[in-house]
């Protein structure tokens, strides 16, 4: 399996009429993922990309059948078209937006909560279930299918990170970016608990930073008696305290949030922390090996 | 984007949350018109912590002494931030200190109230503040809170003044979208009434497009930065300078990170954090060699740009026309990979550049010829 996007995705785009709409329409297709639908307000009737466009949301769900949502529109409007979209019941949305203010933050998550949807994002290139579908715009060719969950706070590191993983046979069931905001959708807690019911994922990968205190929700799950083997990376060690590390929350404010503590937090509850990129792969396999060995 | 105490201040002041009589002065002959009572506090106006433990905040009993405090303050460095002005401040007799703080937490999706009876300069060093996470700002409820306190703050006159402050913090920070709005210390008077003797306000820069206030702190700060990272900002470029040797020139946060600890794990140190995947254009990298090459403290440049989206042949051909037009003699490492990368090997080797085929080749590459520079 894979978790929240699976083979049977389909795929609407709201504001594909914009240039990061249209990319995206042609990028998903590219990857083999359908695209079903485009919203745009005000263009109903018209066709971007061979994909018809509707003025609602829920117009375009309802005529389509489409089940998960990706959202490129400025972050002005964005809390608008992201409660639009989980109103109209779309049990999947994924917003990959920066700069949005974190009150609209806080809002969309209580949003997707109150209404059972799941939210990916903001400030996350979305979500990938390789070989499968993929909501977001991180590039494809990083990633290949295999038994790795992945969870990570920054795209950059998540591509250089599949791409090392997939070179070495390491492919992922899912890979999921819970952004580099302080308030998300799905968080590093949530993330886990998918993962963990997931039969295919055997180890998860966690790609973390410095700031906020994500990293001990990982910490909390690598201590119960039936977690899968957890391998972390955690990046910024040599980040100077008090400094935006280009991420809004990869900002050092208190001791608990120095690369420090949490490889210590993560190092006590029994998770396998990679002292480099390069050390990712091979610890990543020997956690697979022990997880497989452990399964007979 | 963390404001002045003076400017945070001002919002509490605002929201009717008592503040010492103050005025701010920047310049000497501001200190003899302003009307206020001695004795006083002169407080650096800086955004570095622990300013009180290294000079930042002198009791002057007279206009002669607040001359003296204002002339030392103005020139002395905290963390390494000349202060523009001096808060001039009522000194106020202290019963007790306290911490009151509204914060985003990231954990419960919204904001936190956090207390501590024991506020003051050692608060890190004390017990953690106990925290009433209510997550959307419209969930907080008084009542709640006061349960909470009850367990820290014996005094119930005081619980019911922080139940009410708590309020009022919380209100300034929906008001003007803060991400955090922090008092500490929140002084108990020796008559028993509260007074926010310090604040520390961040402002959501995110929220600039709706909050003219923030608008304005931002190109108050802008004008205010040093030129590079102010060339930086204007050019999509996001700098932050460290104490390093190897300049560096990468994409994405994650990404930089990652090389700036690689550098420091073969040995050297990162001159900076210089993340171009926001421009990474003729115009982009022009100004980040441009930067570096200036830079006396950098020794040696290593670019490191993964291509996702971004194709790195056209990253190729950009920097063999930045690096024909540089006259610095620095080492330059290149290592250009993912999408297109055996057209920018081809475009590189062409000009006469090697493109390193790992992350970690290229640092030891760099790190090696930057020890024989130093």
């Amino acid at each position: 399996m894979s978790i929240l996007l699976h083979e049977d995705a389909r795929v609407v785009i709201v504001g594909i009429t914009g240039k990061f709409g249209a990319f995206s329409a042609r990028d998903l297709a590219a990857s083999g993922t359908r695209v079903v639908a485009g919203v745009a307000p005000g263009g109903d009737g018209r066709v971007v990309e061979g994909v018809p466009v509707f003025g609602r949301v829920a117009d375009a769900l309802r005529e389509t059948g489409a089940n998960a949502a990706l959202v490129y529109v400025p972050a002005t409007v964005a809390l608008d078209a992201v409660v639009e979209t989980i109103e109209a019941g779309c049990p999947l949305v994924a917003y990959p937006g920066d700069g949005l203010p974190v009150l609209d933050a806080m809002e969309m998550r209580a949003a997707a909560l109150a209404h059972g949807s799941d939210l990916v994002g903001p400030n996350s290139p979305g979500l990938i279930s390789p070989g499968k579908a993929k909501l977001g715009f991180m590039p494809s060719f990083c990633f290949s299918p295999g038994p790795l969950g992945v969870i990570s706070r920054s795209g950059s590191l998540s591509y250089e990170a599949c791409h090392r993983l997939t070179a070495a046979g390491l492919g992922q069931t899912s890979v999921l970016g819970i952004g580099g905001d302080p308030v998300r959708g799905i968080d590093a807690a949530t993330a886990v608990t998918l993962f963990h019911h997931d039969p295919d994922t055997r180890v998860l990968v966690y790609l973390g930073e410095i700031g906020g205190t994500e990293e001990y929700a990982l910490a909390d799950y690598a201590r119960r008696a039936d977690a899968k083997p957890v391998v972390a990376l955690l990046v910024g060690r040599t980040a100077p305290a008090g400094k935006k590390m280009g991420h809004a929350a990869a900002l050092i404010g208190s001791h608990a949030e120095t690369w420090a503590a949490k490889v210590e937090a993560l190092t006590a509850a029994g998770v396998h922390v990679a002292r480099s990129l390069e050390d990712l792969p091979p610890l990543a396999a020997v956690a697979l090996a022990r997880a497989s060995s452990s399964e007979f | 984007m963390l404001l002045t105490e003076a400017r945070g201040k001002a919002l509490l002041r605002e929201a009717r949350i008592p503040v010492p009589q103050s005025f701010e002065a920047s310049s000497r002959e501001e200190l003899a018109v302003r009307p206020i009572a001695y004795p006083v506090a002169a407080k650096a106006q800086v955004s570095a912590g622990g300013r009180g433990k290294s000079g930042g905040v002198l009791k002057c009993e007279d206009l002669a002494q607040l001359d003296n405090a204002f002339c030392m303050i103005m020139s002395t460095e905290f963390g390494g931030e000349r202060p523009k002005s001096i808060l001039v401040e009522s000194w106020l007799d202290i019963d007790r200190e306290l911490y009151l703080a509204v914060i985003v937490d990231g954990r419960v999706g919204g904001m936190t109230v956090l207390y501590s009876p024991r506020g003051g300069v050692d608060i890190e060093q004390g017990p953690a503040p106990t925290a009433y996470a209510f997550g959307l700002p419209r969930n907080f409820q008084g009542h709640r809170f006061r349960r909470i306190l009850e367990a820290v703050e014996p005094d119930a006159k005081i619980r019911e003044k922080v139940v009410g402050l708590a309020r009022r913090l919380l209100q300034v920070a929906v008001d003007n979208e803060c991400l955090t709005v922090e008092v500490n210390p929140l002084v108990v008077r020796k008559d028993g009434s509260l007074v926010a003797a310090d604040a520390k306000v961040v402002l959501d820069e995110a929220a600039a497009f709706r909050r003219s206030r923030t608008a304005e702190a931002i190109a108050t700060e802008r004008e205010a930065a040093d030129e590079d990272i102010r060339r930086c900002s204007d050019g999509n470029l996001m700098l932050v300078w460290l104490e390093g040797r190897v300049g560096l020139v990468s994409g994405g946060a994650g990404m930089t990170m990652a090389a700036m600890d690689a550098i420091d794990a073969a040995g050297s140190s990162p001159a900076c954090f210089l993340d171009v995947s926001g421009n990474p254009t003729p115009a982009g990298f022009d100004l980040a060699f441009d930067l570096l090459d200036r830079a006396p403290g950098v020794q040696g440049i290593l670019v490191s740009m993964f291509g996702g989206g971004l194709h790195t042949d056209r990253v190729a051909r950009t920097l063999v026309d930045v690096l024909a037009r540089r006259t610095s003699g620095k080492p330059v490492a290149l290592r250009l990979a993912g999408t297109s990368s055996d057209k920018a090997t081809e475009i590189l080797r062409d000009a006469g550049y090697a493109n390193h085929t790992s992350l970690e080749r290229a640092v030891a590459d760099i790190v090696s010829r930057t020890e024989i520079a130093a």
